[in-house]
C-alpha cells in the first residue's frame, strides 16, 4: 500500500467517523442531563431515510440535513415526555422507540429504495488542503466531516469550560445540589435531550447524503450502528474528547477489516464484519472492569509498584456514567 | 364496597389502557383516510375469525410467550435482557443441530434433547452477558444487544456454510437454510391447524417460572436482588451470581423459543440473512409482551396473545384497508406506553392508600406484597 492510497483510506475514516460523533456527542449531552436516548439506533434509521427522501423531493441537501435534526429532535421530545414528564422507565420508552423508529424507516422508505439522489460533494478548504499529509488527511473532506470537528471542540467547551456546562454536570450528578443552586431541573433536560436529539439526527443524513449515499433499506447496513454509538458514548466516559477518539478507533477498526479481507482470503468474511461487536464489548470490559470488587482485591495482593502501575492503568480507563442517569427528579 | 370497586378498576386498567391506545391508532387511521372501524374488524377477523385465525395467533403468540417469561426472570433481578433476538437463533442453531445428525433415534428423544439444546444455547449465549455484568461491570443492555449481531453473523456463516441444505449448495441461489428435519422430530399438532405441541409447553412453564420466582429460594434472592442489590449483599445473597443466573435463564427461554419455531413451525432453520428474517422479532415483540403483562410470568399468557393477534391480525388488515404493517408496530408500542404509565398510577393509588392505612398495621397481604414487587419491576 502506498502512500497515496493510505492517506486516502484514512482521511475515509475521518469522513465515516462523522455521522458516530454526532450520535455518540449527542447521546452523551442527553445523558450527561440525565436522560438515557435509547431509541438511537431507530432514529439513525429514521432520518438517513427521511433526510435522503427529503433531500430527494426538494432537491436541497440543507432541508435533507434540517429534516434529519427536527425528526431527531421529536423523537427524543418522546423520550423526554416520557421519561421526565410522566417518569417512565426510560429504557422502556427508548427501546420502543427505537423498534417503532427502525420499522416506520423500512415501510417509509420504500418508493426511495435505491433511486441515486443528491449527495455532498467534497470541499477542499482552499490554503489548508495543499499542506502535504495533513491537507489530503483533514482538508479535503465533506461539509458533514468539518462540522464533526466542530461540535466535537464546541461540546468539549460547553461541558468544561463554561457556567450553563457545569450546572450541566450538576444536572446529570446531583439533581437535588443542582436545583437548590435554581437550576431548573426538568426544563434543562427537555433542553438536552432534545438538543442531544437533533444531533443523533443529523447523524441519519450524514450517511444518507454522504457517506454512505441512497436509501437502501435494510441492506444499508445501518441498522446497528446505533447500539455501537451507544456503546462509544460509554467507552468515551461522557466526554467529547474521549467519545471522539472511540468513534474514530472504531471507524478505523472497520476500515481495517475491509482493507484486510482481500489479505485474509481463508477467513469468513463473516467474522471481519462481526469483529467490531466483541472488541466493543472488550473495550466496555477494559472501560469498566476497574470499579468490580473482585479486581478491587486483587490489587491490594498485589506487590506495590505492580498495584500502582495496574490502578493507575485502570483509572485510566475507566469512566463512570453520571450518577443520576436514568433516575427522574422530584422536588420533596 | 369502594375498595372492591377499586380492585375491580385496577385490574381493568390494562384493558382500559388497551383501550385507549387503539383510539390513538383510530385517529391515525383517520389521518390516513382509513375508516379505523374497518381497519379493526379486519385485525380481529384476521386475529380470531376462524379456527384457523384463532391457531395462528396462538402460533404467533407461542416464541413470544417462551421470550416473555425469560423477561420476568431478568428484568425482576434487574438486568435488562435486550438480546433475545440472538439467544434464540443460537438456541434454534443447537437444537437444529441435535435434528440433524441424530436421525436414527426415536422421535421422542430428539425432541427432548433439541429442546434441551435450545435452553442449553440460550443459556449460554444469556450467560455471557450475565459475567459480564456481574463480575466485570459491563453494561448488560450494550453486552446482549452486541451478542445479538454476533449471533446473526454467526447464523449467517453456518447456514450459508457447513450447516446448509445439501440440495441448496447445489443451487445458484444458496438460500440460507438447513435441511428439513424428518418428518418423526416435528412437533405434535394440537388441532388440525398449524398450532403445536409448543404452546401447550410454553403455558406449562409458564406456571413454573410463576413457582420459580415466588415460591423458591432461587426466586426470591433473584428478585431480592433486583430490589435492592445493597440490602441482599448485607443479607449474605452472592449478588453476582443470582445477576449471572437471572440473565442465564432469560436467555434459556429464549433460546428454548428459538428451538420451538425450528420444531414446531418451520421444520428448518433459515433466514433472509438478518436476525428477524429467523426470529420474525420475537425477541424484542417477547420484552414488549412482558411488559404489557407487568412482568408476571402469568399475566405474560393473554399479554403474548394480544400481541400475537396484533401480528397475525396486521397482515390481515395490511391486505383489506391497505395501512402500513407499521402501524402495528406504532399501536405496540402506544399500547406498552399507555399500559406502563397506568400501572405507575396505579401503584401510586396503591401507596397512597397503603399510607392512609398504616395505622392498623397488619403483617402485609399478598396483595401488598406483590404491589411492592411490582414497584421494583419498573
Amino acid at each position: 500500500m502506498n502512500q497515496e492510497t493510505l492517506l486516502v483510506g484514512l482521511a475515509g475514516v475521518l469522513a465515516a467517523a462523522a455521522p458516530i460523533i454526532f450520535a455518540v456527542l449527542g447521546e452523551t449531552l442527553s445523558e450527561r442531563a440525565g436522560v438515557i436516548n435509547l431509541s438511537m439506533n431507530g432514529t439513525i434509521l429514521l432520518t438517513a431515510m427521511s433526510g435522503f427522501a427529503v433531500a430527494y423531493t426538494t432537491d436541497s441537501l440543507l432541508l435533507g440535513f434540517l429534516a434529519g435534526m427536527v425528526i431527531g429532535a421529536l423523537v427524543a421530545l418522546v423520550v423526554a415526555f416520557a421519561s421526565i414528564t410522566l417518569k417512565q422507565s426510560q429504557v422502556a420508552i427508548g427501546f420502543v422507540l427505537a423498534l417503532t423508529c427502525r420499522d416506520l424507516a423500512y415501510f417509509l422508505g420504500n418508493p426511495f429504495m435505491g433511486v441515486s439522489g443528491p449527495r455532498l460533494q467534497a470541499m477542499p478548504i482552499p490554503a489548508l488542503s495543499a499542506i502535504p499529509i495533513i491537507g489530503p488527511l483533514f482538508f479535503r473532506q465533506e461539509l458533514s466531516t468539518y462540522i464533526s470537528y466542530i461540535v466535537i471542540f464546541l461540546a468539549w467547551l460547553w461541558i468544561f469550560r463554561t457556567r450553563p456546562g457545569l450546572m450541566l454536570q450538576g444536572i446529570g450528578e446531583k439533581p437535588a445540589a443542582a436545583y437548590i443552586r435554581g437550576a431548573n431541573v426538568n426544563v434543562m433536560r427537555y433542553v438536552y435531550t432534545v438538543i442531544g436529539g437533533a444531533l443523533i439526527g443529523l447523524a441519519g443524513p450524514t450517511y444518507s447524503l454522504g457517506v454512505r449515499a441512497g436509501w437502501m433499506g435494510t441492506i444499508s447496513g445501518l441498522d446497528g450502528i446505533g447500539w455501537i454509538a451507544l456503546s462509544i458514548t460509554i467507552f468515551g466516559g461522557w466526554n467529547p474528547a474521549r467519545a471522539a477518539f472511540g468513534s474514530y478507533l472504531f471507524a478505523f477498526l472497520q476500515w481495517l477489516g475491509l482493507v484486510l479481507q482481500p489479505v485474509l482470503t481463508q477467513v469468513p468474511s463473516q467474522v471481519l464484519q462481526v469483529a467490531p461487536f466483541p472488541l466493543m464489548i472488550l473495550t466496555l470490559l477494559l472501560v469498566n472492569i476497574g470499579d468490580a470488587e473482585w479486581v478491587e482485591r486483587t490489587l491490594a495482593a498485589m506487590p506495590e509498584t505492580t498495584r500502582k502501575f495496574m490502578a493507575k492503568l485502570l483509572r485510566a480507563m475507566r469512566a463512570s456514567p453520571p450518577a443520576a442517569l436514568g433516575v427522574p427528579f422530584e422536588r420533596d | 364496597m369502594r375498595s372492591r370497586l377499586s380492585t375491580l378498576f385496577d385490574a381493568l386498567l390494562p384493558v382500559l389502557a388497551t383501550l385507549a391506545a387503539l383510539a390513538v391508532g383510530a385517529v391515525m387511521l383517520l389521518l390516513l383516510k382509513v375508516n379505523p372501524v374497518e381497519a379493526y374488524g379486519a385485525l380481529w377477523k384476521g386475529a380470531f375469525g376462524s379456527t384457523n385465525a384463532f391457531a395462528e395467533t396462538l402460533v404467533k403468540a407461542t416464541p413470544l410467550l417462551l421470550v416473555a417469561l425469560g423477561i420476568c426472570i431478568s428484568f425482576r433481578g434487574d438486568v435488562i435482557n435486550i438480546g433475545g433476538e440472538g439467544q434464540m437463533i443460537i438456541g434454534a442453531i443447537m437444537a437444529t443441530w441435535i435434528g440433524l445428525i441424530f436421525t436414527d433415534a426415536p422421535g421422542w428423544l430428539v425432541i427432548t434433547l433439541a429442546l434441551l439444546a435450545g435452553f442449553l444455547g440460550g443459556a449460554i449465549w444469556g450467560g455471557i452477558p450475565g459475567v459480564l455484568k456481574a463480575y466485570f461491570n459491563v453494561n448488560e443492555i450494550l453486552s446482549t444487544v452486541m451478542m445479538n449481531a454476533i449471533a446473526v453473523q454467526l447464523m449467517n456463516f453456518l447456514l450459508r456454510g457447513p450447516m446448509i441444505d445439501p440440495s441448496q449448495a447445489e443451487l445458484a441461489s444458496k438460500i440460507p437454510q438447513t435441511a428439513r428435519l424428518i418428518d418423526e422430530f416435528h412437533l405434535a399438532r394440537l388441532a388440525p391447524t398449524r398450532l403445536h405441541l409448543g404452546a401447550l409447553i410454553a403455558v406449562i412453564l409458564a406456571v413454573l417460572v410463576y413457582i420459580l420466582l415466588w415460591r423458591t429460594t432461587l426466586g426470591y434472592r433473584i428478585r431480592a436482588v433486583g430490589q435492592n442489590p445493597s440490602a441482599s449483599r448485607y443479607a449474605g445473597i452472592k449478588v453476582p451470581r443470582y445477576m449471572v443466573l437471572a440473565l442465564l435463564l432469560s436467555g434459556a427461554f429464549a433460546g428454548l423459543a428459538g428451538a420451538v419455531q425450528v420444531y414446531g413451525v418451520n421444520y428448518r432453520m433459515i433466514t433472509d440473512g438478518s436476525a428477524s428474517g429467523f426470529t420474525g422479532s420475537a425477541g424484542f415483540n417477547g420484552i414488549v409482551a412482558a411488559l404489557f403483562g407487568q412482568l408476571h410470568p402469568l399475566w405474560s399468557i393473554p399479554a403474548s396473545i394480544l400481541f400475537g393477534a396484533l401480528l397475525v391480525g396486521a397482515n390481515s388488515m395490511q391486505r383489506v384497508v391497505q395501512v402500513p404493517s407499521a402501524l402495528i408496530t406504532v399501536l405496540n408500542g402506544l399500547v406498552v406506553v399507555f399500559v406502563v404509565s397506568s400501572e405507575i398510577w396505579r401503584v401510586r393509588r396503591q401507596r397512597r392508600r397503603l399510607a392512609a392505612a398504616k395505622e392498623d398495621e397488619a403483617p402485609p397481604t399478598p396483595d401488598q406484597a406483590k404491589v411492592q414487587t411490582e414497584e421494583a419491576g419498573q
